[in-house]
């Protein structure tokens, strides 16, 4: 049923018209109108139970259990808004994002504390009492178009028994009389159905009218607002940090236990052996000993350097100085020619500092492990309130950040742990390279 | 004959280390390991007298060596146990000892240090004793819910009743102490009647005896 305009000009025309005739065949009409007829018992529903509990516990306020009755509506409410939310999901493809889930103190007195601070439930409430005149007016509205549209278009078929619509738009445009049952002939039946037509294709505006202000509504009352998404932000990222500190605090045990610890216990050991060995002067093995001795000073000063070691990967001494010595330490410290530029006009702080030191630390570490490069450059720029660091190299690329494997598997922990104060960092390695990782980092946390 | 010892030990260091001073001493190492599987291998190969096991060793670093111990009791009767590690927990002696307390042995690894008391420990071990590491004593006494009725004890029967249930022998505990042989059977008999403990001739049974009065 295409109607074909024919000229290039009215193209748009063409468009609209082509619009108006097909929405009402589609999906999203229909869905619209369902969501539409379904919100309305749920409203209904919602603000009864609302209103009564909300009601009778105004009116026992001053006891205990109307407290209680308070906070069951909000609570109640608080449900069907999330009844009305999964709706929209369903029907309207209207994705609202969950509110932070209910989730009261232990004991009933936390229960109701909860409730009766639950600015979603409060909010639900709200969105309520706005929703049921909205859900009358349009319901009215949609009811009587597709009914009239339905009346009209089926005029001939019923006339004799039926007649116009008696409830609905077309009585008040058509005044009641001004056509009656039976009383008109062919061409009476010929114009209902062109108005029962109009009608048809007039019908879906109204109904998505009124659920686009229901999704306002939706998007503003049953949706988490800004400082309670910030909120959750931040409680991901503190998670983040704790368990982040958690596993650092378990590698350093790790560290120690395998590493220094073990060691100081052989090196005793061997001293212990020594010792005994010189008590008994009558069958001193002085080469023996000798060896033990050895081995222990050899094992000290095993220890020391594994010490040192772990205390500079706790935190770096050369990060007292500020991060441009310790970039440059790092630097010199790689067995591929590195080139550094740093400028940052203001200090940042000890924590920024720190994981741009161990970023760097670990991006040269997988550089000169796995990129097979012959240069590399690091940069360290300040850009206002951040801090951007670049740190490239001319090696084979391919570089991913996995959680599995050695390959690089380090980069996995860096994009953690710069996650931890907002930053960000992002990595391309082709094939072929170049690797370029790019981390920015706020200069205050 | 020399004793027969199998070692566990994930550190090279301290396997290395381990193995010469029990060679040093003229023990037998049949097999010298790094986990709990190789553990098993070795002693159902070797039948080795004693197992010198780390509690914590690969895979999970938590207490592997520990568990295999317990299994390797039950499949192994008379297999003698030095279970050794860098902290003491008493959970673990609790499980370790269970209801035998003969051939059992738990000690920190710092106590390799004195040569002479690691190798009585061991050799105890071997031949049916117990060896418990003083910090598992303390452990134990510190967390005994009857303080209350240690503190009827005099100074000198506590410092004895804590060599009891390191599993020291009478005369160990005597030498230690610096007193007599039949003063120190005087003061085990005055800490069983006062703890109403059931006395017992055999020394790992004092160690459960005491243990299990200190934990309940």
């Amino acid at each position: 049923m295409l109607i074909t305009w024919g000229s290039e000009p009215n193209s748009r025309l063409e468009e609209i018209a082509r619009t108006v005739i097909e929405t009402p065949f589609t999906r999203r009409t229909w869905s619209e109108l369902v969501f539409m007829m379904a919100g309305m018992p749920i409203a209904f529903i919602g603000i009864a139970f609302v209103g009564v509990t909300m009601a009778s516990g105004l009116v026992l306020a001053i006891t205990f259990i109307g407290v209680a009755l308070i906070g069951l509506a909000v609570r109640g409410a608080r449900g069907i808004g999330g009844m009305q939310r999964r709706l929209a999901g369903a029907l309207l493809d209207e994705t609202i994002d969950e509110p932070e889930p209910f989730s009261p103190r232990p004991g009933y007195l936390g229960w109701l504390q909860t409730a009766l601070r639950d600015r979603t439930g409060w909010k639900a409430i709200a969105y309520l009492a706005i929703k049921v005149p909205l859900a009358l007016v349009a319901f009215v509205t949609a009811f009587s178009l597709w009914w009239d549209a339905f009346r009209c278009l089926t005029y001939p078929f019923w006339g004799n028994h039926g007649g116009l619509p008696e409830w609905g738009t077309v009585q008040l445009v058509f005044q009641p009389g001004y056509l009656s049952p039976g009383s008109g002939g062919p061409l009476v039946a010929v114009a209902t159905v062109i108005t029962g037509a109009i009608f048809f294709f007039a019908a879906p505006w109204p109904v998505r009218f009124f659920d686009y202000l229901d999704r306002l509504l939706m998007r503003s009352l049953l949706a988490p607002d800004a400082m309670t998404v910030r909120v959750r932000n931040l409680e991901q990222a503190r998670a983040h940090t704790v368990d982040a500190s958690a596993a650092t605090l378990r590698r350093i045990e790790r560290d120690l236990h395998d590493g220094t610890q073990a060691q100081l216990v052989a090196l005793a050991m061997r001293l212990g052996m020594a010792k005994e060995k010189l008590a008994d002067p009558d069958h001193l093995d002085v080469d023996q000993i000798r060896d033990l001795v050895s081995d222990a000073h050899r094992g000290a000063k095993e220890a020391i350097v594994e010490l040192r070691d772990l205390a500079r990967g706790i935190h770096p001494p050369a990060l007292d100085v500020g991060l441009e010595g310790a970039l440059a330490t790092l630097a010199a410290r790689s067995t591929i020619p590195t080139e550094l530029t740093v400028s940052i006009d203001e200090r940042p702080s000890p924590a920024i500092e720190a994981i741009a030191y161990f970023c760097v630390a670990e991006l040269m570490a997988n550089i000169a492990q796995h990129a097979l490069a012959s240069r590399a450059s690091v940069s360290c720029a300040q850009q206002g309130r951040w801090l951007r660091l670049v740190v490239r190299d001319d090696g084979i690329g391919g570089a991913q950040a996995v959680n599995t494997g050695s390959t690089s598997s380090g980069l996995c922990g860096l994009a953690d742990r710069v996650r931890t104060v907002d930053g960000n960092l992002e990595l391309t390695s082709p094939p072929r390279g170049p690797t370029v990782v790019t981390v920015d980092l706020p200069l205050r946390v | 004959m020399p004793l027969r010892v199998a070692i566990a030990e994930d550190s090279v260091i301290l396997r290395d280390g381990l193995v010469q001073l029990l060679l040093d001493r003229g023990f037998e190492v049949t097999a010298a390991v790094a986990d709990a599987g190789g553990l098993r291998l070795a002693i159902e190969r070797e039948r080795p007298d004693v197992a010198v096991v780390d509690i914590r060793m690969p895979p999970s670093f938590t207490d592997e060596g520990l568990r295999a111990a317990i299994e390797l009791r039950r499949e192994h009767r008379g297999l003698a146990i030095l279970m050794f590690s860098q902290y003491i927990e008493t959970r673990y002696a609790e499980e370790l000892l269970g209801n035998d307390a003969a051939g059992i042995g738990y000690l920190l690894k710092d106590r390799v240090a004195d040569v002479s008391q690691f190798v009585e420990a061991l050799e105890r071990v071997a031949s049916g004793g117990t060896a418990l590491d003083p910090e598992v004593v303390t452990q134990f006494m510190g967390a005994s819910r009857r303080r209350d009725s240690i503190s009827v004890l005099t100074t000198r029967e506590r410092d004895v009743l804590s060599l009891m249930a390191e599993g020291r022998t009478n005369a160990a505990i005597a030498e230690s102490l610096c007193v007599s042989e039949g003063a120190v059977e005087k003061h085990v008999t005055n800490i069983f009647s006062k703890l109403d403990l059931p006395a017992s001739q055999s020394d790992h049974r004092r160690v459960l005896a005491v243990l299990r009065y200190l934990d309940t």
